[in-house]
């Protein structure tokens, strides 16, 4: 009795101490060593020739300085590593990337093979945010330069977007979502386009890609329509114009800025509530889509004393707008049709339908030039604010 | 060789434990990459496919529990001299027991692969694999009371990571799971049989049924187990298929664990390294019942002590350790304990059980012939 005791005791020694031994074995990595790569940059530069731009977040209690931009060229985005590596005191780790710009020349050619190594590198979260930029990349990371390190870029720029997605500005550009985008077949991905003005980075706009390649560009104003068609979409505001005749019916007579107009069209900003769109595959042989919106919506302001009281006068703005958003989303949903980009993932609903065989992506392709899309808004106004 | 084992009452374990015990030998290293593996087969439709696994599994139980009520406390040790004769029936316990020693060894290496990937690169395999196995050692030293304790630990501290599929649920495009039913039933079966490796471990019940106190519950206990662990494979791989695009999950090897990715606490932002750690306690009981169950063949066949076979099995498989290099011998490795897998937990207990009964049968009659004349 007293020797299986003696053994399990031993054999508990034993496998404690290789516990701690193990865990001394393992490469260490102090906070104080370390350099957190925390965004990076990504340039053509010439023929086979990468040019990288990373931005470093230090820990270092002596310097004053907390960030610093590196810059270099390689073949591959781990050999930029290597190289940006040889410029810097500390090791450059990369598990606090928060986000990736591309250049412009980059997106344009085809960004997969930078992707796929942020996929295969398993010390790179999945909320990376991607990006492209309107330019160079490097341009857009020497803003640290030019703000003497004090704005901390990386940081700023995951606030920029993250801020950006969660008020429901721009479509959440996230490593993920790109993923999951590109290697659908139905869908396409779309990422956020930045700028340099003056001493700070904007979002201008949203790329539009087909397969990894960047096609096109879509401006800050139509980004509500698309917004309101890929997600459920909370929050958004957008002013509408119309022509004065359009809403003769229901303007004001006897107020008194009627007659001194500054603006030569009626603006009415809206802001969406909450929506709701219902793809729908309603000819499956002649490829006939439905997209069928529905908004709930207050007005929020109008440039021209409208008479919101009446129902009868609501009722008229409502279709008056549901008829301007529906031109305005054909008109989007034909843009994207004529590049062959399908960024809202009518693909998607197609596969769901489609029993007994799979489409490649070039059946797909082929098919969407062909299909056609009857788009239906119906807009309700809950609310016009404290006053009618 | 004795065919009933008749263990002390100090060593018996409750009927509700095997509840645990199934659960604990199923869930293991298979299900991290069980979506993947099961899409390639069966597409969109992978996740009928998981769930018609689990009820050929619940049936498989079904027939096994039928065939261990016709003893009154054997193992399948005992099972198989009684039904084949004293050499070809030790020839098989001698397979089935190198069967459980490498389905031991594939649970141990897949996990430190897992480890050096996503955690330790540059992590020595014989160091890790050194430390697990002797930490089994000592778990199973301590006998079946212990092993089936560390099952039901196991268990009841890491369902909590059930609820973590909530996360990418939010990211998940239901879409993808239409139209259903559109894969054929050649590639659902396909997938069926892909399920096998993950769903491994219930064969074991074979084993610990000797050791049950209150042996009529082993039926109802068992298929709930397995029943809960069919329900939780359905969900990973249904979450998995709407969480991932087609050709993105195709290429993740890992798809759980680059799922939970996605998932980001305040003070943490990287739950896979949590979850890679977790699953340690996932993976411990699992290759402790199948060294249990191995070792066990040692004091059974040869009558040795069962703690040799013990130490003969761990060190075997930490001497094995050394000889697999690279993710594709990992794979075929893998792959083959499947295929052997799918025949000898899947297949082979249900034939014997009908041999078991058709026996049993058969004497039966005899013995009522011989009573009536």
């Amino acid at each position: 009795m007293w020797r299986t005791h003696n053994c399990k005791l031993i054999l508990l020694t034993i496998c404690l101490i290789m516990m701690i031994l193990s865990a001394g074995c393992v490469q260490q990595k102090p906070l104080e060593k370390l350099g957190l790569i925390t965004m990076s940059g990504y340039d053509l530069e010439g023929k086979n020739i990468l040019k990288g731009t990373v931005v470093v977040q230090k820990f270092d209690p002596m310097t004053q300085a907390a960030t610093k931009v590196i810059t270099s060229k390689a073949k591959t985005s781990k050999g930029l590593r290597q190289e940006e590596n040889l410029q810097s005191n500390q090791k450059l780790v990369s598990g606090q990337l928060r986000s990736v710009v591309y250049s412009r020349d980059l997106a344009k050619k085809g960004i997969i093979q930078l992707v796929d190594t942020l996929n295969r590198d398993s010390s790179i979260g999945n909320m990376v945010y991607l990006t492209v930029a309107d330019q160079t990349a490097s341009e857009i990371l020497d803003i640290e330069n030019d703000n003497k390190g004090n704005l901390n870029l990386g940081t700023y720029m995951y606030n920029l977007i993250k801020q950006n997605v969660e008020g429901e500005q721009i479509i959440s550009p996230t490593l993920h979502e790109f993923n999951h985008n590109y290697y659908d077949i139905g869908k396409d991905p779309v990422l956020p386009i930045l700028k340099v003005k003056g001493k700070d980075v904007i979002i201008s706009g949203l790329g539009l890609f087909k397969d990894d390649r960047l096609v096109d560009e879509m401006k800050h104003g139509d980004l509500f329509y698309l917004k309101i068609l890929i997600d459920k979409y909370r929050a958004g505001t957008k002013e509408i114009g119309f022509k004065k005749d359009q809403l003769k019916k229901i303007i004001l007579k006897d107020e008194n800025y009627t007659k001194k107009p500054i603006y030569s069209k009626i603006y009415v900003a809206i802001d969406n509530i909450r929506s709701k769109t219902k793809i729908k595959l309603v000819d499956k042989k002649n490829l006939r889509f439905q997209v069928e919106v529905r908004l709930d919506s207050r007005v929020l302001e109008t440039t021209q004393a409208l008479e919101l009281g009446k129902p009868s006068s609501i009722k008229f703005l409502e279709k008056k707008f549901n008829e301007a958003m529906e031109k305005k989303i054909e008109k989007i949903v034909l843009h994207f049709k004529e590049l062959g980009i399908d960024p809202i993932g009518f693909g998607n609903e197609y596969e769901a339908h489609l029993r007994g065989k799979t489409i490649s992506k070039k059946e797909w392709d082929s098919k969407y030039k062909e299909s056609t899309f009857d788009i239906v808004v119906k807009n309700t106004i809950k609310r016009t604010g404290v006053i009618d | 060789m004795k065919i009933d084992l008749h263990p002390k009452e100090g060593l018996l374990v409750n009927a509700f434990l095997v509840l645990f015990f199934i659960n604990a030998a199923q869930t293991g290293v298979g299900v991290i990459g069980l979506p993947r593996i099961v899409f390639l087969a069966a597409k969109h439709d992978s996740w009928i496919s998981v769930f018609l696994g689990g009820l050929f599994t619940s049936f498989v139980l079904t027939m096994m529990v039928l065939m261990l009520k016709k003893y009154d406390s054997a193992d399948l040790y005992g099972i198989q001299v009684d039904v084949f004769g004293k050499w070809i029936g030790n020839a098989l316990n001698i397979f089935y027991m190198s069967y459980l020693s490498i389905s031991f060894f594939v649970i141990l290496m897949n996990y430190i692969e897992i480890v050096q990937v996503w955690i330790f690169p540059d992590l020595p395999t014989w160091q890790i694999s050194l430390a697990l196995i002797l930490l089994t050692i000592y778990a199973v030293n301590g006998g079946i009371r212990i092993v089936v304790g560390v099952a039901f630990l196991s268990v009841v501290g890491t369902t909590w990571m059930t609820f973590i599929l909530i996360v990418p649920m939010e990211y998940a495009d239901p879409k993808n799971l239409l139209p259903l039913m559109n894969t054929d039933i050649k590639h659902i079966l396909n997938g069926v049989y892909k399920t096998s490796l993950s769903l491994m471990g219930f064969e074991l019940l074979m084993f610990l049924y000797p050791y049950v106190k209150d042996k009529k519950k082993v039926f109802l206990y068992s298929q709930i187990g397995n029943l809960i662990t069919t329900f939780i494979f359905t969900a990973i791989t249904m979450v998995c298929i709407t969480f991932f695009a087609e050709n993105g999950l195709a290429r993740t090897i890992w798809p759980v664990l680059s799922m939970f990715k996605i998932v980001r606490l305040p003070n943490l932002e990287r739950f896979e390294f949590i979850a890679v750690s977790f699953w340690m306690l996932i993976i411990l009981p699992n290759m402790c019942c199948y060294l249990w169950a191995a070792s066990k063949g040692f004091s059974r066949i040869i009558k040795w002590k069962q703690k040799k076979g013990i130490w003969i099995i761990g060190i075997l498989a930490w001497g094995g350790s050394f000889f697999i290099k690279a993710r594709y011998q990992m794979n075929e490795l893998t792959d083959f304990v499947a295929h052997l897998g799918f025949l000898t937990a899947f297949c082979y207990p249900v034939l014997l059980s009908v041999l078991v009964l058709v026996k049993k049968w058969f004497q039966g009659r005899k013995q009522s012939s011989v009573e009536d004349s």
